[in-house]
């Protein structure tokens, strides 16, 4: 769950963040080009959720693993639903909503690393 | 009785009035990511560890509950949401300020970490944010006819 597939995914995630505030600054709307990043975050995401079902699977360790799924699967659904809800917003308020998600996927990256480790929160 | 009039037919003029359109949508969203994070996070905490800290979750479990509200008003944005958003906001805005204060004062009291523990650093300062952009959009966004509320 730790490693470079995961950091991947933090850069990706990061890359697409900065790439909808610059189209935010320059008064844009949501492009095709973004959309396909968004795409392909969102496979790694799904990859990142089977990937972590599996090695939940394969080890005995206790650590809090409703908590791990709901990460896992929550980082699924929240680009689609951020994007979808600034979808038909014609201000440039939409591509920056769509910043906003894509800069939350770190942070629960870290967040099913920190459960997947026995962190306590 | 507050929503625009047809006659303000100019878009941006329209727009100007409503919480979920603009600006407003971006602080939808905030709002989202916090009553998800929040709502999870306190379920947990309240169903596997809630002895270990019953005032702090159950807080984080209010907190999650006005981020909620916040978030459903705001996206709708008809006149009993608005005022509804404005009470709840409020509240949100003291409770940060008050479990924020008191976190500092006496960091034993909450015994772990609420979402409004050091006014929501844990998330970004987020929790002391939002209430406060969350009011100034409402009185920004506010129908002239609702001018005297609040």
């Amino acid at each position: 769950m730790t490693g470079l597939f995961a950091n991947l995914i933090m850069g990706v995630a990061v890359a697409l963040a900065v790439w909808a505030a610059v189209l935010a600054a320059a008064n844009k709307r949501i492009t095709r080009s973004l959309l396909i990043g968004a795409a392909v975050l969102e496979v790694m995401l799904l990859a990142y959720l089977i990937g972590g079902v599996v090695q939940m699977i394969g080890t005995d360790r206790s650590f809090a693993k409703f908590e791990f799924l709901a990460y896992l699967v929550g980082l699924l659904i929240i680009p689609p639903l951020g994007i979808a809800w600034a979808w038909d917003e014609k201000s440039r308020s939409g591509v920056a909503v769509v910043a906003v998600v894509f800069l939350v996927v770190p942070i629960m990256v870290v967040r099913v690393q920190q459960v997947w480790a026995g962190v306590g929160a | 009785m507050s929503v625009p009039n047809s006659d303000d037919d100019v878009t941006t003029a329209v727009n100007e009035r409503v919480t979920n359109r603009g600006f407003g949508r971006i602080l939808v969203a905030l709002y989202a990511i916090m009553a998800i994070g929040a709502t999870t996070r306190s379920l947990f905490a309240i169903a596997t560890k809630f002895n270990q800290a019953p005032l702090a979750y159950s807080l984080s479990a209010f907190a999650a509950l006005v981020y909620i509200i916040a978030t459903v008003t705001l996206a709708r944005g008809d006149a009993t949401s608005r005022r509804i958003a404005t009470v709840s906001i409020s509240i949100e805005l003291i409770g940060v300020l008050v479990v924020g204060a008191l976190s500092l004062i006496d960091p034993g009291a909450f015994q772990k970490a609420s979402v409004w523990s050091w006014f929501g650093l844990e998330y970004l300062l987020l929790p002391l944010a939002l209430p406060i952009l969350g009011l100034w959009w409402l009185r920004h966004t506010r129908p002239s006819e609702e001018a005297v509320e609040v």
